[in-house]
Order: C-alpha cells, then sequence, then structure tokens
C-alpha cells in the first residue's frame, strides 16, 4: 500500500469515529437541554427543537464530506500528510462553528419559564461518599508515587552514565528525563480528575424522588471509575517505558517504537471503548437512566443558562463546585469561577508547556 | 430519599429556607435523631451556593438544639432534649405568641388558630411514630 492510501485511510477513519460522536451528542442529552441551553423538559420534545436536532445532524455530514473532500483533493495533489492535518482540521474547527450555530439557534427558543427554574435548587440529604472516590484517591497515590519514582531513577542513570559512559556517546539530560516527566504530569492529573468527578456537583431534577439522583449517581460512578483505571493504566505503560527506555539508551527508542504504538492504541481503545459503552448505557449525566423523573425539571445551576458561557463553559463565583456536569457532550466540565478549577488549568498549562520544553531542549541539545 | 430544595426568586434569604426544611424534617421524624446530613461543602456544592450561606443554616439549627457539629464526624440530627430549660420554654412560648398574635391579625380566627395548632402537633407525633415503625 502506498503513503498516500494508508494516510487517506487514517483520515477516514478519523472523520467517522469523531463525526460518527457528533451525531450520537444529541440523543445522549439530558432532557431539557439542548445543545448547551436549557430550553425546557416540555420544549425539549416539540417540532422547533426537533428542527434545531436535524439541521445539527444535516451540518455533521455536510462537515465529515467536506472534511474527506478536502484531504483526499490535497492528497491527490501529492500532499498526503498535509492534507490528512487539513482534513482533520476541517473537521474540528467546523464542528465548533457548527455548534456555535446551533447553540445560538437553542438560544433563541429559551422560554422566558426556564429563567425561574435556574433560580430552583434541589439536593439530596445523603451524606455518604461518592463510590468511585476510593478508587481514584488510590488511583492518586500509586500514579504520584510510581512516576515519582520512575523520575527519580532517570535522574540515578543520569548520573550512573556520566560516570560510565564517554562524553560523545551521553545522551541529554533532557531526553533522559522527558517521558518520566510526562508520566509524572500525565497518570497523577488523569488520576485527579477522577477524584474530582467522584466528587462532581449533581444536577437533580426538581421533586423526582431518587430516580434522577441514582441515575446522577451510578454516572458519576462509572465514570471516575473509569478516570481512575485509565491513569493506572497509562501509570504502568509510561512508567514501564520510561525505564526501558533508560536501560537500552534514548537513542535507541526507534527500537520500542511498535511497542510504544501498541500500548498507547491499547490506552485509546480502553478508553474509547468505555466511553461509548457509558454513551449507550447511562447518557450523560444518566440521562438514560432516569426514566419517569426526566419529565421533572432540572435544577443546580445546569438549568441556568445566564451562568454558562455559550453552552460549554461554567462559570458561578459562588458554587463551591470544582466539577459539574456538561451540557452538551459526555462527563464532566470545570467551574471556571472556582479558584481552585482555575489553578487545575493553570498547572496543566504549565506542566504542558514544561514538557515541550522538556523536548524541544532534548532535540536541540542532542542536534535531533 | 429526602431532598432539600431552594428557589431564589423567593423573599426569604436561601440559608433560611434550608434551615426551614430541615427544621420541619428533624421535628416530622423524617429525619431521626443521629442521622449524619451531608456536610457543608457537599450541600452548599450540590445547590450551588456559598459555603456560608449552608454553614449559617447549620449553625442556627445548631443553636437551635435540632443540630450537632462535629469536628471531624460532620453534622448530624440532635435528639430533642429530655428536659427544657426554663428560659427556653418562655424565649419559644413569647415567639409562638407572637406568631399566634400575627395568625390573628392576618385574619384567622380562633377556631382556625386551634385547628392549625392540633395539625401541626399530629404531624409531628405523627412523623415522629411513623418513623420508630420502620
Amino acid at each position: 500500500m502506498s503513503e498516500a492510501v494508508v494516510v487517506n485511510l487514517f483520515l477516514t477513519v478519523r472523520v467517522l469515529l469523531v463525526g460518527g460522536i457528533l451525531i450520537a451528542l444529541p440523543s445522549i442529552m439530558r432532557k431539557g437541554l439542548l445543545f448547551g441551553a436549557y430550553v425546557g423538559e416540555t420544549l425539549a420534545d416539540q417540532d422547533a427543537a426537533r428542527q434545531v436536532r436535524e439541521s445539527w445532524y444535516i451540518g455533521c455530514v455536510i462537515l465529515m464530506l467536506l472534511s474527506l473532500l478536502v484531504g483526499y483533493g490535497i492528497s491527490l495533489a501529492g500532499q498526503p500528510v498535509t492534507g490528512n492535518f487539513t482534513g482533520t482540521a476541517v473537521l474540528l474547527s467546523g464542528g465548533l462553528v457548527l455548534y456555535l450555530r446551533t447553540y445560538s439557534k437553542a438560544r433563541r427558543l429559551v422560554p422566558p419559564a426556564a429563567a425561574d427554574q435556574a433560580k430552583k435548587a434541589a439536593a439530596p440529604l445523603v451524606s455518604s461518599e461518592s463510590k468511585g472516590a476510593g478508587l481514584a484517591k488510590f488511583a492518586l497515590g500509586i500514579c504520584l508515587l510510581a512516576s515519582l519514582a520512575t523520575y527519580a531513577y532517570a535522574v540515578g542513570s543520569y548520573q550512573d552514565m556520566l560516570a560510565s559512559v564517554p562524553a560523545y556517546a551521553r545522551t541529554s539530560f533532557y531526553k533522559m528525563i522527558l517521558l518520566p516527566s510526562a508520566n509524572l504530569a500525565l497518570s497523577p492529573f488523569l488520576a485527579l480528575l477522577a477524584l474530582l468527578t467522584a466528587n462532581a456537583k449533581r444536577s437533580l431534577r426538581g421533586g423526582s424522588g431518587g430516580g434522577s439522583f441514582e441515575a446522577q449517581d451510578a454516572f458519576r460512578t462509572t465514570y471516575a471509575k473509569l478516570f481512575s483505571w485509565t491513569a493506572l493504566l497509562t501509570c504502568a505503560f509510561t512508567s514501564y517505558f520510561s525505564v526501558r527506555i533508560i536501560r537500552v539508551g534514548p537513542s535507541q527508542v526507534r527500537t520500542l517504537a511498535l511497542e510504544i504504538l501498541l500500548s498507547a492504541g491499547f490506552i485509546v481503545v480502553f478508553l474509547g471503548f468505555n466511553l461509548f459503552r457509558i454513551m449507550k448505557g447511562y447518557g450523560q449525566g444518566g440521562a438514560l437512566l432516569e426514566a419517569g423523573s426526566a419529565e421533572a425539571p432540572l435544577t443546580n445551576g445546569i438549568a441556568d443558562n445566564a451562568r454558562w458561557i455559550w453552552g460549554l463553559f461554567y462559570v458561578d463565583w459562588d458554587d463551591p463546585s470544582i466539577m459539574v456536569e456538561s451540557r452538551f457532550g459526555i462527563g464532566y466540565t470545570l467551574n471556571y469561577g472556582n479558584p481552585t478549577a482555575i489553578l487545575i488549568v493553570a498547572g496543566f498549562l504549565v506542566l504542558s508547556l514544561a514538557l515541550t520544553a522538556v523536548a524541544v531542549i532534548g532535540t536541540l541539545a542532542t542536534g535531533g | 430519599m429526602l431532598t432539600l430544595t431552594i428557589d431564589r426568586s423567593l423573599e426569604d434569604p436561601v440559608y433560611q429556607q434550608v434551615a426551614d426544611q430541615l427544621r420541619r424534617l428533624v421535628a416530622s421524624g423524617a429525619l431521626s435523631p443521629g442521622t449524619a446530613l451531608p456536610s457543608v461543602r457537599q450541600l452548599a456544592g450540590d445547590l450551588g451556593v456559598n459555603l456560608n450561606t449552608i454553614a449559617r443554616a447549620y449553625r442556627l439549627l445548631e443553636n437551635e438544639g435540632f443540630l450537632l457539629i462535629h469536628d471531624r464526624a460532620g453534622v448530624t440530627v440532635a435528639a430533642p432534649a429530655e428536659e427544657i430549660e426554663y428560659s427556653a420554654r418562655a424565649r419559644l412560648l413569647d415567639e409562638m405568641r407572637a406568631t399566634l398574635a400575627r395568625l390573628r391579625q392576618a385574619g384567622m380566627t380562633p377556631d382556625d388558630l386551634m385547628t392549625i395548632v392540633q395539625i401541626e402537633v399530629l404531624a409531628i407525633d405523627g412523623g415522629g411514630k411513623e418513623n420508630e415503625d420502620e
């Protein structure tokens, strides 16, 4: 198979996967929400809302075709890799534009009564700790310990190398600590996300008894457990390859390329498969489990359009919650009005920049 | 499952709404003595209100003898006192007299007041008994 065929195949799979997820998202939304806007439970079933959903489906199909056309076109012109990137960029940027357009349509449907509903909130009088929190704490502890140990091993190995390897054959310090640093940043971060998710805000339906609460709790627990296991898997693979790379020598990393690729692929498949399972079995926030209680109105911030920017970013300075249920898509999002959440985002950005700097310095120090 | 609801469009402040509901649930026996309540952070997070709002409601109920706030064990429902102090009795009776006077002034007849008092007392007593049966 030529390079162009392989690259185009990757593009096709990616477009089908991302496009398929985009098409599936409206069917797992919690009732009453329409593309990031709370329109109320009654209106969500009416023709106007159905039309907005239909235009989303059509938009998604057009976007997928456009991405493939652009990708294949550039590929036929002799630039398959550029075509792959451009096709993906068209898909992602087009997806964002399509979402914002659909969100603005949905906002126009919001009835005045939705503003009254936004002022209401309900909370369960249950003090028990979230069921997913135990595993998340365990994962956080293991990830911190393992990644710190790996980092210490890398630094120790560098000191040994200075003593035993001639100067011309030495690798740079930055190359040596690149993967351990990534491990230190990534796996505890994933475990922290799992812990925050386990304690995320529960957006109940007013006066619905236990149905909404149980659905929310089941979804939250499963979601937190998935991220805990993903953190543990990431930590295990990254720690293992950090040690392997140091043993074979960073300059010989190409010999491990297939193993690393397969391991990364395994984590992606594990995460993707389980997210799909959660989408199908639970729906967003347990929407598919709410059954009869889904007729009762949503409460607790998720119903308040004023607290959401573009239906994507939750900002409430009074709300002490760090994580809240996303209005669109699957999972949870941060409360950007909470100082801890801002600190988490800042920490992640600083770590990402530091890792990029390590990679760049490592490449420059050894001449690529 | 017991839930607590608030409505920011009402005139009553949120801490008052929280305290009123908890008071009723404790008095009716729906929340029995020793029951653990959510932490201030958990309840404030679920309701999307400031931590101080819930802390204020809990402190108010602690002062009134409805809740016990422990350092580590969290917040639990207090058992009714076995004997009422003279000063507390006098203060609460004054409050009741004031409330009854306001209801009378608002247009309720003495018979209406008597009926309401009976219903409320039965609700407290009945709720407690139902809870014991469970």
